[in-house]
């Protein structure tokens, strides 16, 4: 291909290196300056490298956020996305997966849609891990799951697809949606100059209204979060002296988790 | 200016994670294994394109040089864009403050030595590399019997010869001395005058040049990761293409010259300052929080909040400090020498106050290198003494006062 243009979708979340805080209805508190996501920042550069090959074409994106946040963008931005579509809406708190899925489809739509469609298998605050395929689903396109390696060839993408036993080599015609494993690729540092370009490239913020989708919002969404415990503390180690026999003790413990 | 910007601070979040990926796992062999820092500094000049962006400027710079009519003219002062080489240096310093002296000394004393007085051709010939950290460069004006007189007791001469002249002398304390391409050497010419009545020169030395020896690096207190050394020139033979303006007819002789560097390394120690201070202070606070003694976190103690009042003070005027001078950069101010002195004897004042407190805080824990405030509070020091010492600030500030 001598070019393509490749839509990322990326989320804003709030810096996981300050304590999170829970609202009333025990959803993630989502007020203050949020972060891109580090598990999208795989899919940004592996969106960038594949224009690159291209030797065309460019990179957007598309979010939702609260409050018209846009600082996680930014990032993307400054790595090199050239532009962005925003979707805030107060109507929208609480969205579930699919409608996430909706809007975020609609979104991309808006944009005129692209060649490609990268999202990241889960992001690092929801962890529902379905959006990506939900999306593909509501534009009628091949979705390719847990991609760790992507390859453009003639217009066909070759995904090497993580399973727990190695990978699966898989191709799809394009247009398609792939989710990008972590580790994928190595995010670029933004350049200096890429973060001052970044303030002035396109960012449309859009509602849920402009983009033709109903917000059902929590009280649509067909869940509650019930009540949140803490994560039980993990148990100490056994530890092993090595007496000359501690290899046997350690592949004794690896046969009894069965992972050797 | 009253905060960094968004763009400041997405810079600041990236340098840091640069630091903490490419600088912190290596800080042991930069502080005591002898690692030279300049690999780790070239990468991270890639990594953000500072490189590219310092290329570019100067190579718009000698483009208007040479177009001849606005060889006066400036490189357009820009808001935001200002705070960007003071941004590296106060994170680096968080962690690494020698790596900030190799640096500073290089692309931003040595080049502007050459910068200020060079022909156009030096400048082509040197500066860039300089600045773009291609090339290592080391300033050489200190000497075994002239620190603070730097002038009045130089010994360094120049002797004409031919069309060209014969170099000698020695140097010491001299950053990036063992390892740098490019030494700019001041020394003063001999012509059979009495030494007060010579003229300043520079010259612009290369590695390698016959006569021209570069020592080891010197064991010193602090700042391990910037190495500092001793030159020697025994009948160093150059040509006049080497003498920084090619004449020795240099306004004020190389006086000036070396004055402006003054400054400029001046308002580089506030930056420096700025980042010890904040990691002190931050693992100060967390240290507080931390230990426990008599049943209680020590923070809770008064003698310990005393400490971190006082270095939460520091702080905030080291960092208005800053903030002046990037906001003073981006309208295309500078500063009086006077000025510069001023928020380098404070700054510097303030870093080894914070730092030695910190030790103090952390008690015997503080002593120890695995608590890292030792190493800042050995750090903090120089920057008392070098860049004009505390007491050569104070002369400068109440001489201007005087003057007035």
């Amino acid at each position: 291909m001598e070019s393509m243009n490749v839509i990322v979708c990326v989320k804003q979340i709030p810096d996981p290196a300050t304590p999170g805080a829970l609202g009333a209805d025990n959803t993630l508190k989502r007020d203050g300056k949020l972060i891109l996501d580090e598990s999208d920042s795989y899919g940004v550069e592996m969106a960038l490298q594949l224009v690159d090959a291209a030797g065309g074409g460019e990179v957007s994106l598309v979010s939702m956020a609260p409050n018209g946040e846009v600082s996680g963008m930014r990032t993307a931005l400054a790595m090199g996305a050239a532009k962005g579509m925003l979707v805030s809406d107060p109507a929208l708190q609480g969205s579930d997966a699919l409608t996430t899925a909706k809007v975020l489809a609609a979104a991309i739509n808006k944009l005129g849609g692209a060649d490609l469609i990268i999202a990241a298998t889960e992001s690092s605050d929801g962890y529902t891990g379905t959006v990506p395929e939900q999306i593909a689903e509501v534009l009628g396109l091949p979705s390719v799951t847990f991609a760790k390696k992507v390859v453009i060839t003639g217009g066909t993408l070759n995904v090497n697809r993580q399973t727990e036993a190695g990978y699966d080599e898989v191709t799809c015609p394009l247009p398609a949606v792939i989710s990008v494993t972590a580790g994928v690729v190595e995010p670029r540092y933004p350049s200096f100059k890429g973060i001052m370009a970044a303030k002035n490239k396109p960012l449309e913020t859009v509602t849920a209204s402009d983009l033709g989708v109903t917000p059902v919002g929590w009280a649509g969404a067909g869940q509650s979060i019930v009540s949140v415990t803490q994560a039980e503390a993990r148990a100490a180690g056994e530890i092993i002296e090595d007496d000359g026999e501690g290899y046997a003790k350690i592949v004794a413990f690896l046969e009894n988790l069965k992972v050797i | 200016m009253i905060d960094w910007t968004d763009e400041q601070q997405m810079v600041r979040g990236a340098v840091k994670r640069f630091i903490d990926e490419e600088v912190r796992p290596h800080v042991e062999e930069l502080e005591h294994g002898d690692l030279p820092p300049y690999d780790i500094l070239r990468k991270m000049f890639a990594t953000f394109g500072m490189d590219a962006m310092a290329g570019d400027r100067f190579d718009r710079q000698i483009a208007r040089e040479q177009a001849g009519t606005a060889a006066e003219q400036k490189e357009p002062k820009g808001g935001d864009g200002s705070g960007l080489t003071l941004i590296p240096t106060i994170e680096l310093c968080r962690v690494c403050p020698g790596m900030v002296t190799a640096m500073g000394v290089s692309m931003g004393l040595t080049s502007a030595a050459i910068l200020a007085k060079g022909t156009t051709a030096q400048k082509v010939r040197w500066a860039r590399d300089l600045l773009t950290m291609k090339k290592i460069g080391a300033w050489a004006i200190t000497e075994p019997g002239s620190g603070s007189d730097a002038f009045g007791s130089m010994k360094s001469t120049a002797r004409r010869d031919g069309d060209g002249y014969i170099l000698n002398g020695s140097k010491t304390f001299i950053t990036n001395g063992p390892y740098a391409d490019t030494t700019v050497f001041i020394c003063k010419l001999d012509e059979g005058n009495p030494p007060e009545q010579r003229k300043v020169l520079s010259f612009v030395l290369d590695r390698g040049m016959p006569g021209f020896v570069q020592s080891k690096p010197l064991r010193k207190m602090g700042m391990h990761s910037s190495p500092t050394g001793e030159l020697f020139l025994d009948d160093v033979r150059v040509g006049r293409d080497r003498l920084i303006g090619e004449t020795e007819d240099v306004s004020s002789g190389g006086r000036d010259g070396a004055k402006t560097t003054f400054m400029q390394e001046r308002a580089g120690v506030a930056a420096m300052a700025l980042g010890i201070i904040e990691e002190c202070l931050e693992l100060s606070v967390q240290y507080a929080k931390d230990r426990v003694q008599f049943g209680k976190r020590i923070g809770d103690f008064q003698l310990i909040q005393d400490k971190l009042a006082r270095m939460e003070v520091a702080r905030m005027n080291v960092q208005n400090l800053v903030f002046r001078t990037i906001e003073m950069s981006s309208i295309g101010h500078s500063m009086t020498l006077a000025e510069a002195s001023a928020m380098k004897l404070y700054s510097a004042r303030a870093a080894t106050e914070v730092a030695l407190e910190a030790v103090q805080l952390h008690g015997g824990n503080g002593y120890m290198s695995e608590f890292r405030v030792e190493q800042l509070a050995r750090d903090a020091k120089v920057l008392q003494i070098y860049a004009g010492t505390d007491e050569i600030q104070i002369t400068h500030i109440a001489k201007d006062l005087l003057r007035r």
